[in-house]
Order: C-alpha cells, then structure tokens, then sequence
C-alpha cells in the first residue's frame, strides 16, 4: 500500500487530516495536522491493524518548527506508516499515544527530555535520561549547556572532586514508609548485565514493582552524530551496543547508502552477512551464557567465553579489533576478508556446531535451570508486539518477525535460514525460557547462514566507489538491520551539509525495559534477575 | 596484666579456688584453641586450592597453579593477602555485631571439630553425646550469619542473612531426622560408638545396612549442602543475586573467617556423612580390637592407617559437593523451602520410623537382615551403574562430531573429550 493508499483512508475516516504525502519505497510518509494526531493514530492502530509503534522522534528545525515523526509498523500485513507532524517550535505540545502503544510511553519521555516536546495526556511526563532537575533540552539546534550541575562542573578542564561538591542524591524514601522496602538493584550489581539501575519494591522476596531507572550511560551518541560527519560517526556506532557492533554498524552504513543512493557491492554484502552473523553468535554467547550465570551456573558461561574467544580471534583477523569493530564503511566494508579467515570459520563451525548441544546438555535441560525459566515472566504477543519488543524477545512470543526475512536486506533473500520462534518449549509460549532456547536455535540458524554465505561468496569489489566529501541531499531514511537484540535502526535526516540534521537510533533493548516494568510485579527478586537476563539487555543499548 | 585478667575472668564467673588459679587453665585453653586453629587450617586450606582447581577442570580452565608445586600453598597466599587488607567497617554497621559476627560463624564450626572421629583414637574428645552436641553447636552459625546480616546495615546482606536463617532452620530437621535414623541403628550417640557399630567393608556400613538408611544417606548428604549453602542451595550468598549476601560489606581477614569456615565445613559435613552411613575409620578386615589391644608404633601405624581411610572417604564426598556446585544452577527461595519442606521432610520422618521398625524386628545377622543388606547393595550398584551409563551416553553423543576433527589441525586450542 502505497502513500497516498494510507492517506486516502485516513482522508476517509478524519477529513482534513492530512496535510501532505511523501512516497517512500520502505516507509511512506503521511503528514497529519497536530490536533488530529491522537485520532489518526487510534486509527492507525485500530483500522490499519498497526499494532507496533517502532520509534518516536523529534527534530528540531529552527527557526520554527519541531517536527515529531511516529514509525508505525503492522507485523502480519508487512506494511509500515510513518506519521509526520510539524509543531510550532515556541510551544510544541502534541497529544500522547501512550494509551495506544506501551511502547509510546518511554519513548515519549526520552523525546520530552531531549527535545522538549510535551506529551499531553502521559501518565508520567518526566526526565528519563538526564537528571530530573537538569535545565534546557540537549537535542535543541540553540542548547546552551549548563556551566554547573549543583555545582559539578560539566567541562571537563575543571575538575572538582565530585564528594565535595555534590549533595545527597536521594530524598527522603517514601516508599518505605507505607511498609515495602526500596531496594536498589544497581547502578552496580552484577545481574544488571552494565549500570542500569532498577529500583525494587518489595515485600520481602515478593517484588511489587522494579521501576528501571536510566541513564547512567548515557552518552549522547544521537547530538555527537549531529556534530560529526557521515563517515566519522561509524566508530561511535559500535559503542551502541557493544556485544553486536557489527550490525550497528551496518545499520548505520545502510541508513547512509540509503540517503546517498550507494550500491554497496556483492561482495561486500557477503562480507558484511559473515561478519554480521559472526557477531550474532558471538552476541547470543554471551546471552545465554550470562543468562545461565545469573541463575548460578557459572561453568556454562566460561565454556561460551572460550568459544566466543575464538570469534574475537577471527574478528580480529576480519577487522583488526576484538570488541569495537568500525569495520563497515558506507558503500561496503573496511577490508576483505581473506581466504585462510574464511577456511578458519569453517573449522571453527565444525566444532562450535557440537558444542551446542553440549550446552544443552550441560545447563539447557537441567532441571533446576529449566524450573527456574519456564512460566517465568510470560510475555504475550500482542503485549510483545504492544511494547514493541524486537528480536529474540519477540520470537520468544511465538511472533515470527525477522527483518532479515520479513524487511529483506543485503543478500539475505539468496540463503536459507529458518527463524525460530518460542513455542512454549518448557511452559507457556513467550516465557523466559522461549526467549532462551530461541536464542540457543538462532545460533545454529546463523551458522548455518554462515556456511552458505561462505560457500557462495564472489569475487569482485568490496566497497564502492563513495566521495571523499559526502554530502546527502536534504531527505531521510531509515537503515535497519535485525542486531543480536532485535532491530537495531538508524533514523536519519540530512540537510543538504556534511553532517546530518537529525540522527535517531533504535535499539532493541530500550523497549525491553518498559516491558520489565510491566512483568515485574509479583515476580521474586531471583525471578527480576532470569527477566533481566532472559531479555539480553545491556546498559549501552538502552541509554545511548 | 594477665594475671588481671584472670582475677576478674575468675571473679566475674565466680569461680572457686585461689586467685590467679585459673590461669593455667586459660593458658591450655588458649594453647588447644591455637592448635585446633592451626589442624583446621589444615583441613579448610587445601580445601580451597581443590576446589578451584577442580573448577578449573570443570570449566576447561587451569587454575590456581603458581604458589607451590601445582599451587597446593595458594591458599596460604591468600589468607596472607587477606590478613593484610584493610578491615573496613561501614559507617552506618551496628558496630559490636558486625565486628563479632565472625568469630561467632567460625567459632560454630571450629567446635564441631572436637568431636569428629579422624582415626581409631585421634579424637580430641568422644563426647558421649557427640551427634547431638554437633548438631546443635552448628546452630551457632545461623547465630552469626544473622548477626553478619543485620550488623551490615545493608539490604542486601540484610537479605542474606534472614535467607540463611530460614534455609538453615528449615534443613536442620531434614538433617536431624536422618541423623536420628543413624542413632536408632546403632544405639548411641558417640561418635566413636557409631563407627564401631559398623564396620570396614562396605556391607558393613550402615549405608547398606537396609535401603532406607541407603536413602536416609542422600536425605542427610543433600541437607547437609543446604545447611552450608552450597551450590544448589547456595541462595544466602548467590553472587548473581544478592552480590555475596551476608558477608558482602567484610573485608580482609574478617571476610576470610566467612570463608575459611565454608570451606572448613565442607569437611565437617563429609566427616559427618562418612561417620553416619561410611563407616567412618574403619579399616577393611581389621577389627577395631585388634587397633586397641596394639602398642608402640603398630599402635601409632594403626592410627595412621585409620586417618588414611578416613580421609579417603571423606574426600571422596568433598569432591562429589564441588562437582555438584559447579555443575548446577541455584534453586529460588520458594523452590528451596519446597525440596525441604515438601520431600526431604517427609522422606527424613518416614525413614527414621521405618528404620525404627526395622531395628526392632530384624536382628543383625539374621537372614533378613542379610537380605536387606543385598538389597542396598544392589541400589548402590545399580546407581553406579546408571551413573556410568548416564555418562557413556554423554560421551558418544560428543564424540561423534569430534571424530570428524581429528587428523586436522585447528588453528584454535581444541577442546579434547576426556
């Protein structure tokens, strides 16, 4: 369905609602005014059956406007909507869908503290990243930042020890008074998988709710990429997640092919499918195995650590680094890889392959390990697809969403691959232990992806011919990859300069902690740690 | 100066005879606990180096193999490193039981050792009530973990220690009942008396002395891992969860007590197991008389001989609790208070009644008897069996796949099956 099909029926339904359309082979753009935004995204949601809110963002155009762009998206139909909204930059105040999609709430939030649009209607309009009591709104184009913070200074040529200077962090508990206790999980606790804090309330082991609270790594990953041009934003892109840099970073390089209009050539496809896939498995190591640590096996993870030690060894020889590979370039990859890597991966696939069902042996169908999963935290798919969870966590539902089949990019169509989805292997669909074993599946589906990749890899360039100088025109676009964690995307906007207008990142793990949120209440403080695990997320990923 | 102390320790206890005549007595007293220290130090070191090297195997690793010949004196490196860090106390402790709080831990396990039977005659005193004195000086533990848990002033030691209490208290009975089986088998609670009621073959033991005691074996086995929070039962300290539980805010040598104590207790726990249903000392084909009527330095090899067999036994089960710790994830809090309160109570009750029965109706030796004694040994054979099974079956499934990588020659370290 094309652009102007959409507009069309929401012409139908609201009169006078649209006020413009721009037409877009992958996400066709349908300008609304703002009064009528709550209405034509019930009728989005309801009518056009877009049951997933992919993102929220919000530009800054000065000297006018703030434009506010919703990606709705509808698994079963494979149709997307991108709503637009253009709001009057002195007072931007548009309705809030958060009673449409879960997934609305948090991303409301995060575009109220970083761009300052207000949300009217939010339960809970406030900070999500910076501090409650920080002042101006940092993705503003005019945002002064604050000499001091409570007398911290934020230039980094004055450094004050920060125990003189900064006050108690913490008021006094109110929740303690009403007889729960506030229990603070993180900033530092080893379960957290990073610095992310949840605050627990409980009653004794009885949590009544883990309220997660963000922000510690926050690195403003989107106002750097303002300030840096196209091809230097590439190293930054890692650090967004970085178990899976890989497939940011070719996120990332789609996002900006797609703004120039680059073909990236066909080897250089193959190469990025190797790497990328490499890199899932690697991600999905670390997943399962910290899952199982979490619950107290520690032999599993160790015996993940060896095996994903060797995909650092070959990593290393694809793109020189270990952890932050910066190894795509836009229109292609940074180097070939050559033939011995690719004998290397073959070997070490002949004995990672076996491995798993040592894994399964070992820790998978343990009794305990399984009792303590199965019918834990039992995510339904339409509060999946709600939540806007990506990836393993939405397979785990029994959702089968896959960008790599469902959005086809790169040369996926050409190689054969399952994608696994939970079904209730041990209890309920969509519970812990779905989320687990579909990970467990996805690491043979990506061997398997790897052995055709390398059997059918051409000969032939590897990176396109790109200007030194790159200089989109002013559009945008929107690169999207399926990452270790689910959809990892790029919203990109240009302006006609050498650095971009606006750069949006979707992650995968920033919608999985609203849906902690809403699962936690009466789970068992052990349980909150099997959520925390079973969902794969990591600090870097959430905060940005 | 130490003669004040001991006039005011001799008034304050109000103890008869002259002044200052208690100091003697302190002295030995001080004197037996410095070796006490000393011979557990023996016990719960190595212990520590073992277990992490047989992690190490565990998980393809290698382990602690630097201090010594194959790192054996690693553990003395690192209660020296301990005992040089700082001992930080937290602002906001309740400072008289944060501080005591691991003497009193290590003090509940060290007192056990008084009545455990190493050899035929190494016992430092063979109470005459020695089961039910170490049952209830272990409690002393609980005492401390609480203490350790509340002293914090930390919610997650906080929550440490009230797991700890209730796991404790709740896996004592369990405990208890099948300890009570071992006492209605042998008629006594001597520690000495129970390894001599058994003897050194293993249809001797009281293991295999009918197949209920054979159950009550991993009733107690399983319920001793529990009372020393062991992986699966490991939830007062679970890292993952609650960071280190109880002992999370400790440091240097007063986290080392915590420790020292865990592993120590290891062994009282498989000396108490081999005492119970093992056989204790006793050595195949040799009478305990024959041990007791001997002198001089056949007195003495006896001894060494019993000690030997003893400590075989007792290590075997110490190896069984490591593997089990790191092979298995942790059980949640619920899920822990249903294995006890739901099976190992029950089982415990049941067992100790029918062993009742049993040691009524079926005097030893009668024919019975014997049969009873076959029929334990066929469960015992049979579960070695199904072990051995269990673990061939692993083995071909891997070895397989692996087959198809020999001859080549990998660029990584490969992993070899055993």
């Amino acid at each position: 369905m094309t652009g102007a099909d959409l507009a069309a029926r929401i012409t139908a339904a609201i009169p006078d609602a649209v006020v413009a359309v721009e037409e877009s082979p992958t996400d066709p753009v349908v300008q609304v005014r703002p009064e009528v935004l709550h209405a034509v995204a019930a009728f989005a949601r309801q009518d056009l059956g877009m049951e997933t809110l992919r993102l929220i963002t919000a530009i800054d155009r000065p000297p006018e406007t703030i434009d506010v762009v919703w990606h709705c998206l509808s698994m079963p139909q494979h149709r997307t909507l991108t709503l637009k909204t253009r709001l009057p930059r002195e007072n931007p105040v548009v309705a809030t869908v958060s009673d449409l999609w879960d997934a609305a709430n948090w991303f409301e939030r995060e575009q109220f503290d970083l761009v300052g649009v207000h949300f009217v209607g939010h339960p809970n309009l406030k900070r999500l990243l910076m501090p409650e009591d920080w002042v101006g709104h940092p993705l503003r184009k005019d945002y002064q930042r604050p000499e001091e913070y409570h007398g911290i200074p934020t230039a980094r040529d004055r450094v004050v020890p920060v125990r003189e200077v900064a006050p108690p962090m913490h008021g006094p508990k109110a929740a303690e008074q009403d007889g729960w206790m506030l229990l603070n999980m993180g900033p530092h606790h080893p379960a957290t998988h990073g610095v992310l804090n949840f605050l627990l309330q409980t009653d004794g082991e009885i949590v009544r709710k883990a309220t997660p609270d963000v922000g510690y790594l926050h690195r403003g990953i989107e106002k750097i990429a303002e300030m840096n041009t196209y091809a230097g934003t590439m190293p930054y892109t890692d650090r967004v997640d970085y178990l899976g840099g890989m497939a940011t970073n070719q996120a990332w390089a789609m996002a900006c092919e797609r703004l120039l209009g680059v073909e990236v050539p066909r080897r250089g496809e193959f190469l990025r499918v190797i790497a990328v896939e490499l890199n899932r498995i690697a991600s999905h190591l670390i997943g399962t195995g910290s899952l199982a640590m979490d619950l107290g096996a520690f032999t599993p993870f160790v015996h993940w650590l060896r095996e994903r030690e060797y995909i650092n060894d070959l990593m290393e020889r694809i793109c020189g680094a270990r952890l932050t590979y910066t190894y795509m370039r836009i229109g292609g990859v940074a180097r070939d890889i050559d033939r011995e890597t690719l004998d290397r991966t073959l070997q070490w696939l002949d004995h990672f392959e076996p491995m798993l069902g040592e894994f399964d042996r070992l820790i998978g169908s343990n009794e305990i390990f399984v009792n303590r999963l199965a019918n834990i935290a039992v995510m339904p798919a339409e509060a999946a697809m709600s939540f806007s969870l990506v990836g393993p966590n939405l397979r785990g539902s029994g959702v089968r969403w896959d960008l790599r089949r469902d959005e086809p990019y790169s040369v996926y169509p050409e190689l054969e691959f399952d994608v696994p989805v939970g079904r209730g292997f041990r209890g309920t669909v969509g519970d812990a232990y779905d989320r687990f074993m579909v990970r467990m599946l996805e690491m043979q589906e990506s061997a398997r992806i790897l052995r055709q990749a390398i059997a059918r890899i051409p000969d032939g360039e590897f990176r396109a011919k790109v200007p030194r100088v790159l200089k989109p025109p002013a559009r945008e676009a929107y690169g999207r990859v399926e990452a270790p964690r689910g959809e990892a995307g790029f919203y990109v906007v240009s302006n006609g300069t050498e650095r971009p207008e606006r750069v949006r990142i979707r992650t995968g793990c920033f919608t999985a902690m609203p849906a902690i949120e809403s699962l936690s209440p009466g789970l068992m403080v052990a349980d909150i740690i099997a959520l925390i695990g079973s969902l794969d997320v990591i600090a870097p990923e959430v905060d940005r | 100066m130490l003669r004040l102390i001991a006039q005011r320790l001799q008034s304050w206890l109000n103890l008869p005879g002259e002044t200052g005549a208690v100091l003697p007595a302190l002295a030995v007293m001080l004197g037996a606990a410095l070796l006490a220290f000393v011979f557990i130090a023996f016990f719960a070191g190595p212990v520590t180096w073992w277990e992490r090297r047989v992690a190490g195997r565990v998980m393809s690793r290698i382990g602690p193999n630097r201090v010594g010949p194959q790192g054996v004196l690693q553990w003395l490196a690192d209660g020296l490193k301990s005992f040089l860090k700082e001992d930080i106390v937290p602002a906001a402790a309740d400072r008289p039981l944060f501080l005591f709080a691991p003497y009193l831990f290590f003090g509940g396990y060290m007192a056990t050792f008084v009545v455990l039977p190493f050899g035929a005659h190494l016992v430092a005193t063979d109470l005459s009530v020695g089961l039910l004195y170490l049952i209830a000086i272990s409690g002393l533990v609980v005492v401390g973990i609480l203490m350790a848990g509340w002293g914090s002033n930390n919610k997650w030691a906080l929550f440490g220690g009230i797991r700890s209490a209730a796991q404790l208290v709740s896996y004592e009975i369990p405990s208890a009942f099948s300890l009570l089986a071992v006492v209605l088998a042998t008629g006594t609670l001597s520690m000495q008396g129970i390894v001599r009621a058994q003897g050194g073959w293993p249809w001797e033991w009281l293991l295999f002395r009918n197949p209920l005691l054979f159950g009550m074996f991993f009733v107690s086995f399983a319920a001793s891992l529990a009372e020393n929070n062991r992986t699966p039962f490991d939830l007062p300290e679970g890292e993952s969860e609650l960071v280190a539980g109880y002992h999370v805010e400790y440091s240097g040598m007063r986290f080392l007590w915590f420790m020292f104590a865990e592993w120590g207790n290891l062994w009282v726990i498989a000396s108490l197991a081999t005492v119970g249903f093992l056989g204790g000392w006793q050595i195949p084909g040799v009478r305990p008389e024959v041990i007791d009527q001997s002198t001089g330095w056949a007195f003495a090899g006896w001894q060494a001989l019993s000690f030997l067999v003893f400590a075989g036994k007792a290590s075997m089960l110490v190896l069984f609790a490591i593997q089990i710790r790191w092979t298995l994830p942790r059980l949640r809090v619920d899920q822990m208070m249903i294995v006890c309160w739901k099976y190992l109570v029950p089982l415990a009750l049941l067992g100790s009644a029918g062993v009742l029965v049993l040691v009524a109706l079926v005097p030893e030796g009668s024919p019975v008897d014997w049969f009873l004694r076959a029929v334990s040994l066929g469960l015992g054979l049979w579960l070695i069996i199904a072990y051995v099974r269990k673990a061939r079956a692993a083995y071909l499934a891997d070895r397989e796949p692996y087959r198809r990588l020999e001859g080549k020659d990998p660029w990584y370290p490969p992993y070899r099956l055993p």
